[in-house]
């Protein structure tokens, strides 16, 4: 079973507009222990679903959904409030630009303090003297830093925000976010916007965590190529609506929906070195924006086997775990083709 | 689903006209528009509204109540004064007087100070230093001590008192205006515009003005609110009534002493100030809630 | 740090020397007989002014200085005590209506503020007389201060100098001088009271909408722990940046206040003296009133960067 399990989650929101269904039918599984990469262009709707799951969401979003449950809880059943309690402890997140969500009038040591509501048990043993409870919140923000790799944990933490780099106030917030022990750590757009030497850092770091302390990581990005190789899951999603799932070697080697194939196939032909200055592979045309979306399959106008049919919304199809939504999966491609089919 | 329809797209002609429908929709903003419409037909028709000219005396008939109270007269809707002038016409011509000021105020200090406030910001280096200290300590200065000197300049008359108020709310005006201009400046896609070689000058006609309305708004707003207290609190202190006419602060001084014998005296000057201030600030918060909105 | 100190000290001083050549051009307009060109005449008025020697009133022969000062610590007392009472109220409102933003509560303060801010000041100050009639409240209508008490001059400051009578009066001239007070500081704090309201609610909805403040709540923080340890240390730099902005506009105020209630300001001595002629006091008003706002701007501009981690960031920045 797994950790977090989403089927049919849709948002509404009322603009100036009127209402848009932003995210359609989006459906996400995440098994414990596990790194689950949710890839998408920006603006398809990965954050609207990250802070939906956390419910940071504002009140003019109408939220439904078939099924949301965190282990055994129903989240469906939970108001805004009560969501963001367990949120503290079963559910971290970091988000982008991770310096606009320290208060930049506070030192580093107070704000990571503040995240450290629930010191565990053993913990409160292991430090019973008074006069040692400040030390011993130092010495844990210090562990902290150390295992997302802050080596002058001293300075930072009597440094205010402005003073530090993108890439520390990500690592300082992995440490807030880590530091009580989440079943389950959402990052979305870890990276975005820092150079590559430090995104790679941030990576490794998140692997490493998923590696030594088990801990399950939702990782959303833009970027298929950068986050591939570290997952376990991968998750498509196209204009709110997911398209494909599955494991990683299902999603790479496999792929069944026309978008992963075209994303497939703009890596593979980067990957085998492309022919100097030729054209890239893309779909034609662009993500469409949140106030002309297509009916039906939102790919279509893009999708290059597109069909009549396609203006119906497709029903989400599984194989053995592997789940595509669209109408017309090449079945003689797959390796499924002779299984039978099952919703 | 409603999101694919191709006519919503229709019913959004311009920004402004966008700002306009979502104006439409505030009932408070829609009153205050209406109450200050009646006041610009005040301001017009005045001479026709009036039933008694305001400086007509009328022995018989002193500190009359309002005609509804007892001993009052229909003749005298608001009642009279102590010299039996009647308050009605004097209220009317004086909101005349008042607000016509206000407004001619507001509109010549926006005019000078847009064209100043892009001047300000396209000055480089020492001039536009000196400008900026020049207009540091004219903000020292408080608009009432100001205008108290240019009257003492100019002689005391209604229209020496107007150009000494516009002239001691032009430095504020243009500071405020050179602020928006500057935040508005710093942002990405006007250093673009610069790159592709647009000089400042255009930059602010063309495109910081448009995209600053929201703070014009509110500065506007704020010029004339500090316009319409300063012709009435000079006039209140005496400067600027040794012509015939009347005006709003000034009848409110002429009538303070007996107002305890009819409080309508005093009340009704201003509580039509006070209304006259709301309804335009009111208005404006629409307004600006409304730009708001539409961003958004 | 100190680099931006001595800055704010250097546009005091060029503001300052603008100011004197303003207060000069004024001098010279009003004096009529030139014996010397004008920049020797500018040398000799501010040696005379640095001197102290400020000229004399021809109404009743005093120091002009002397009178200005005495005045302008009258409305000083004024608005500290409009100060107080207005930002006690607004503060607490502001942060309400920014917090419940668009709501039914966050409307009704917008509305009293608006209406604060609608209401001219001298006609308030002239209906205060009958309003506190009606809540059968018996204090001072007019007056600085009880004129059955000899207040010796000490500091200028009535409220300071009355403390110094205490063994003729007790501290009954004290109590006089502090409801004589109370009225106009109402009058006055109507103002600030919106203005402070306005400025509150807009930086706490900017604070509010912010990531770290998201990011506190998520740490399971209640809204009243998020307040007091990450919104308020956030937005009092820039509600006191705009306060100190609407300081000359607040002056004006104090001065109508002060000349309907009759309480021997700054706004009585300069009404005072144009009114009998005496027009030597408007050089001596734009320097008396315009240096002290510039050095309260100035003085609040180091403190805020002394204590804001955030207005520091813009010294990285110039
Ligand atoms: N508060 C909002 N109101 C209306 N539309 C919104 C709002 N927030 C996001 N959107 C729309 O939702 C879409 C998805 O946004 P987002 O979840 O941020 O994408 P991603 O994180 O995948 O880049 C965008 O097209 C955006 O226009
Ligand atoms: S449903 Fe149709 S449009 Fe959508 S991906 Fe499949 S084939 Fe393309
Ligand atoms: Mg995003």
């Amino acid at each position: 079973m797994p950790l977090l399990d989403i089927r049919n989650l849709s948002i509404d929101i009322n603009t100036s507009q009127g209402k848009l269904r932003i995210v359609d039918k989006a459906s996400l599984a995440i098994n414990e222990g596990s790194i689950h990469a949710f890839i998408g262009e920006s603006g398809s709707g990965k954050s609207l679903i990250a802070k939906v799951i956390l419910g940071i969401h504002e009140d003019n979003w109408i939220v439904t959904a078939d099924r949301m449950y965190l282990g055994t809880t129903d989240l469906t059943l939970l108001s805004k409030s009560e969501r963001r309690k367990i949120m503290g402890n079963e559910i971290s997140m970091i988000f982008q630009h991770p310096k606009s969500y320290l208060d930049p009038t506070k030192k580093i040591y107070y704000q990571v303090k503040e995240a450290l509501t629930n010191t565990s048990i053993i913990e409160r043993l292991m430090h019973t003297k008074k006069y040692n409870k400040k030390s011993a919140t130092r010495q844990r923000i210090k562990e902290l830093f150390h295992r997302v790799g802050i080596q002058n944990d001293v300075t930072i933490m009597s440094s205010y925000p402005h003073e530090l780099s993108e890439g520390i106030c990500q690592k300082i917030m992995i440490a807030m976010a880590i530091g009580n022990n989440p079943r389950i750590l959402i990052a979305d757009e870890p990276t975005t916007a820092m150079d590559a030497e430090t995104q790679a850092q941030i990576f490794r770091l998140l692997y490493k965590l998923n590696q030594l302390h088990k801990m399950t990581i939702l990782l959303m990005s833009n970027n298929f190529a950068s986050i591939r190789d570290i997952s376990d899951h991968i998750t498509l999603i196209y204009s709110g609506q997911t398209v494909e799932s599955g494991t990683y070697k299902q999603i790479t080697k496999n792929p069944l929906h026309p978008y992963t194939q075209a994303m497939i196939k703009t890596i593979v032909a980067f990957d085998e070195g492309v022919e100097h200055k030729s054209l890239l592979y893309t779909l034609p045309g662009n993500l469409p924006s949140s106030s002309e979306i297509p009916i039906g399959c939102r790919l279509g106008p893009r999708c290059p086997i597109a069909q009549k049919k396609c203006v119906e919304d497709p029903e989400q199809v599984n194989y053995k775990g592997h789940l595509i939504r669209c109408h017309f999966i090449k079945l003689e491609q797959s390796k499924y083709a002779n299984t039978p089919k099952y919703k | 689903m409603s999101i694919n329809d191709e006519f919503d797209k229709k019913q959004i002609r311009t920004p402004l006209h966008y700002i306009f429908q979502i104006f439409k929709k505030k009932v408070a903003a829609i009153i205050a528009v209406w109450i200050i419409c009646t006041f610009l037909f005040i301001i017009i028709f005045a001479d026709f509204i009036v039933s008694h000219s305001p400086s007509e005396q009328n022995m018989n008939a002193l500190l009359l109540p309002p005609y509804w109270l007892k001993g009052g007269n229909t003749a005298y809707l608001l009642g009279t004064d102590e010299l039996g002038r009647d308050n009605f016409s004097r209220l009317i011509m004086g909101i005349q007087r008042t607000l016509a000021g206000a407004l001619i105020i507001t509109a010549v200090v926006s005019f000078f100070g847009l064209i100043l406030g892009a001047l300000a910001s396209s000055l480089k280096n020492f001039k536009a230093s000196i400008l900026h200290h020049l207009l540091d300590s004219l903000l020292t200065i408080p608009i009432l001590l100001t205008a108290l000197i240019f009257i003492v300049i100019f002689g005391s008359s209604f229209q020496n008192c107007l150009y000494a108020i516009a002239i001691s709310l032009l430095p504020q005006f243009i500071r405020s205006i050179f602020l928006s201009i500057e935040t508005e400046m710093a942002k990405p896609y006007i250093v673009a515009l610069k790159i592709d070689s647009m000089s400042d000058l255009q930059l602010v006609k063309n495109v910081i003005y448009p995209n600053i309305l929201e703070p014009l708004v509110t500065i506007i707003n704020r010029v004339f609110t500090m316009a319409i207290i300063e012709i009435t609190t000079l006039g209140f202190l005496g400067f600027g009534v040794q012509t015939k006419g009347t005006e709003l602060g000034a009848i409110i001084a002429n009538n303070f002493e007996f107002m305890y014998l009819s409080p309508i005296l005093v009340l009704a000057p201003g509580i039509t100030l006070f209304i006259i201030i709301f309804s335009f600030n009111v208005v404006a918060e629409g307004i600006r809630h409304a730009i708001i909105e539409a961003e958004q | 740090m100190l680099n931006y100190i001595m800055r704010r000290l250097g546009l005091f001083i060029s503001t300052a020397f603008i100011l004197t050549l303003i207060a000069y051009a004024l001098h010279y307009w009003l004096n009529q007989s030139h014996s010397q060109p004008i920049i020797n005449g500018y040398i000799t008025y501010m040696i005379q002014i640095l001197k102290g020697n400020w000229g004399i009133s021809i109404i009743d022969h005093q120091p002009i200085l002397a009178k200005g000062l005495k005045s302008l610590a009258s409305t000083l007392e004024l608005s500290i005590f409009a100060f107080i009472g207005a930002l006690t109220l607004a503060i607490p409102l502001g942060i309400i209506a920014g917090i419940y933003r668009n709501g039914q509560i966050d409307y009704l303060i917008m509305s009293t503020a608006i209406i604060a801010l609608a209401l001219p000041v001298f006609w308030v100050a002239i209906m205060m007389p009958t309003v506190s009639n009606i809540f059968h409240l018996t204090l001072p209508i007019d007056g600085q201060i009880s004129p059955i008490y000899e207040v010796k001059n000490v500091t200028g400051f009535m409220l300071i100098d009355s403390l110094f009578t205490t063994g003729t009066y007790h501290f009954e001239a004290f109590y006089s001088r502090v409801r004589h007070l109370i009225l106009p500081s109402i009058v006055l704090s109507l103002f600030i009271f919106a203005e402070t309201i306005r400025l509150t609610r807009h930086s706490i909805s900017m604070v509010m909408k912010s990531n770290y403040i998201n990011a506190a709540y998520s740490k399971g923080l209640s809204t009243v722990q998020i307040l007091r340890s990450h919104v308020f240390k956030n937005i009092y730099p820039s509600i006191i940046h705009d306060l100190r902005s609407n300081l000359s506009t607040l002056f004006s105020f104090a001065m109508t206040v002060d000349i309907v209630f009759k309480s021997k300001g700054s706004g009585q001595w300069l009404l005072t003296s144009i009114h009998e002629g005496d027009y030597i006091v408007l050089p001596t008003a734009i320097l008396i009133i315009g240096g002290f706002i510039l050095l309260s701007s100035i003085l609040i501009d180091i403190l805020l960067m002394l204590t804001s981690p955030t207005k520091r960031i813009t010294l990285y920045v110039d």
